[in-house]
């Protein structure tokens, strides 16, 4: 199957100052992140897809087509914006009509288009006011939306929960998992916030400096370790002084009891322990890696 | 008791599966919403004055000069399509300097340019639907008018069809005229406007272009021809030979007035004497020179335009 997103020895400069530096990926059906610190040349790898830069050298190809060369390809495209994007002085309603049309949508359709898209990010009588007083959640909403309304095969969006408080933060999310879930739109986001990529993709592909440093599935980067936390309700002290009695190297991470290196052969010698110490066990489970430990790794 | 007659299901989302009419739909789309957003449409009551404003007064330029004509005047003197278009420039470049800026500045100020600019669109298109916007507009109140005023000549004259005889060629010309006012009105002013986000500025910037060049071109090129002196007890005006402060240049600086440059070409497009002095000295260049000023600054305004959208930062 052809991929969505390809880019083959992409590489963009800005004067003497480097991009990205012939960097190799593909980006499939679903959701996938794009991440990287500021500066790690995310922004610039979207807007090489959208058309909007040439690149200095390779290929950033949307389907098989370079939008740069061919600016029909980009009829199927979402692009939502870091930064606002939208006019104060019209209603969302006009607004996603007059974008629908712009993506190539005839009138009739643009509107039913915009109805049906304004209902599914969750605005309702509010899309007949200026956008202007709208809050900043709201924005975020028809920004997402105004990407949608042609109905795209892939969207890209860039920081989509910037400035959002964590109640926003999370419906936002929660709408970008819908989209790639139940509407079936493949999703390119953009961001540096690791807990929001790791909870909301399936993919990833972790730009640093110009370069591609990862790619993968987000499950290869968050693989089970062997550290085995064990949550207790009570008696943690007197659980770690029995493993370590066991020859368990185990120590106390704030309330969890926390065994590093461990194996099977362990499991009879853990059991034992929470008997001795009269814990009561809530939960037994290996630990994941988070994206956060792996740059924390990396920075080392 | 009402019982319910049905039930609503949410069928979830639909994907499109209609037509998609790509880049000619989207120019056609950004063309309607230029046409939209010099008409006011959608907005306050404060946008739409300024159109209304500006079309009544054509219409009603048109409706006077067309019952002055019916007065029985001799034909010579009566204010026809020419002077309809030396007239109307005025109110034309004011309009213009007020409706430009709303056209682009508010795009890039919100950014909604970069929605526009990954959607099937370049650049060039999105100057080219704005500039087409601001040119039709212009075009057809400039074409209500004169349409107002030869309707109103051929009903008012005793032999309407004689007058329509004599007068057919007014129409390919009065055409031709009003391409000229509405190429400048457009293109001079959306240009000046490609340089800054804000409305205000780019108005206050055009109007001072514009409204400037007349006083200054006036003081290079006039002189007073009359002269207060002193004849025995009284005072009275004399007329003098007198020399401009421009010299032997004053015919070329004659064209620096920026309010009169389509009216230059219109009036060779009529091939009517216009009667003031700006106008006179131009006559004094050979032809081409007007044509060839205001070629040079529709195609410089126009490039300038075009460049400036094609570096927009993203």
């Amino acid at each position: 199957m052809s991929p969505l997103l390809e880019a083959k020895g992409l590489t963009k400069h800005y004067g003497d100052t480097v991009a990205l530096d012939g960097v190799d990926f593909r980006i499939d059906e679903g959701i996938t992140g794009l991440l990287g610190p500021n500066g790690a040349g995310k922004s610039t790898a979207i807007k090489l897809f959208l058309g909007l830069l040439k690149p200095t050298g390779g290929s950033a190809e949307v389907m098989g087509e370079r939008p740069y060369e061919r600016l029909e390809s980009r009829a199927r495209l979402g692009y939502m914006p870091e930064h606002e994007c939208l006019p104060p002085n019209m209603s969302a309603s006009e607004f996603l009509i007059h974008m629908a049309q712009v993506s190539g949508i005839p009138p009739a359709q643009a509107r039913t288009r915009t109805a049906d898209i304004l209902r599914h990010v969750g605005m309702d009588e509010e899309r007949y006011r200026p956008i202007g007083g709208y809050s900043t959640g709201m924005q975020q909403r028809v920004k997402l939306a105004q990407a949608l309304v042609h109905d795209p095969v892939l969207v890209m969006l860039d920081e989509a929960t910037a400035g959002l408080d964590p109640s926003g933060r999370e419906e936002m999310l929660e709408l970008i998992r819908r989209t790639g879930r139940d509407f079936g739109i493949s999703i390119v986001l953009s961001s540096h916030l690791m807990r929001d990529v790791e909870s909301t993709c399936n993919r990833l592909v972790v730009l640093e400096g110009g370069q591609v440093m990862a790619q993968g599935t987000v499950s290869e980067f968050t693989e089970e370790t062997q550290v085995l936390a064990i949550d207790v309700d009570e008696a943690h002290k007197e659980l770690v002084v029995a493993l370590k009695a066991r020859g368990v190297d185990a120590k106390l991470e704030e309330l969890t009891v926390v065994v590093e290196h461990a194996t099977t052969e362990q499991y009879d010698s853990i059991r034992e322990a929470l008997v001795e110490s009269n814990a009561p066990l809530r939960r037994l489970s290996q630990r994941r890696r988070h994206l956060t430990d792996i740059f924390r790794n990396s920075d080392q | 008791m009402n019982e319910s007659a049905g039930e609503i299901y949410d069928i979830g989302y639909q994907r499109y599966t209609g037509p998609r009419e790509g880049r000619m739909r989207a120019r056609k789309a950004l063309f309607t919403n230029g046409i939209r957003t010099i008409l006011g449409l959608g907005r306050g009551i404060l946008p739409k004055v300024f159109p209304t404003v500006f079309a009544s007064i054509a219409v009603l330029i048109a409706v006077n000069f067309a019952i002055v004509s019916s007065q029985g005047i001799p034909t010579d003197d009566l204010p026809d399509a020419a002077v309809f278009y030396r007239v109307v420039a005025y109110f034309m470049v004011l309009f213009s300097a007020i409706i430009a800026p709303d056209l682009v500045c508010p795009d890039r100020r919100s950014n909604v340019i970069h929605l526009y600019l990954v959607r099937p669109m370049s650049p060039t298109d999105y100057v080219a639907t704005r500039w087409l916007a601001a040119f039709a507009f212009t075009l057809a109140i400039l074409y209500i008018g004169q349409a107002v005023l030869f309707s109103g000549m051929t009903l008012g004259a005793d032999e309407p069809l004689d007058y329509v005889r004599d007068n057919w060629l007014d129409i390919p010309r009065f055409l031709l005229g009003g391409l000229v006012l509405a190429l400048y009105a457009a293109t001079i002013p959306l240009a000046v406007s490609a340089f800054t986000t804000r409305r205000g500025y780019a108005q206050a910037f055009i109007i001072g272009l514009f409204f400037i060049s007349v006083p200054v071109t006036a003081v290079f090129t006039k002189c007073e021809e009359f002269e207060e002196q002193q004849r025995g007890e009284f005072m009275e005006f004399v007329e003098v030979k007198c020399e401009p402060v421009a010299g032997t240049y004053t015919k070329w600086v004659a064209l620096g007035d920026l309010t009169r440059v389509p009216v230059h070409v219109a009036d060779l497009v009529f091939d009517k004497e216009n009667s003031s002095n700006l106008s006179r000295l131009v006559r004094e260049l050979p032809d081409f020179v007007p044509v060839g000023w205001f070629a040079i600054l529709i195609a410089g305004s126009g490039f300038t335009m075009w460049w400036r959208y094609q570096r927009i930062a993203l």
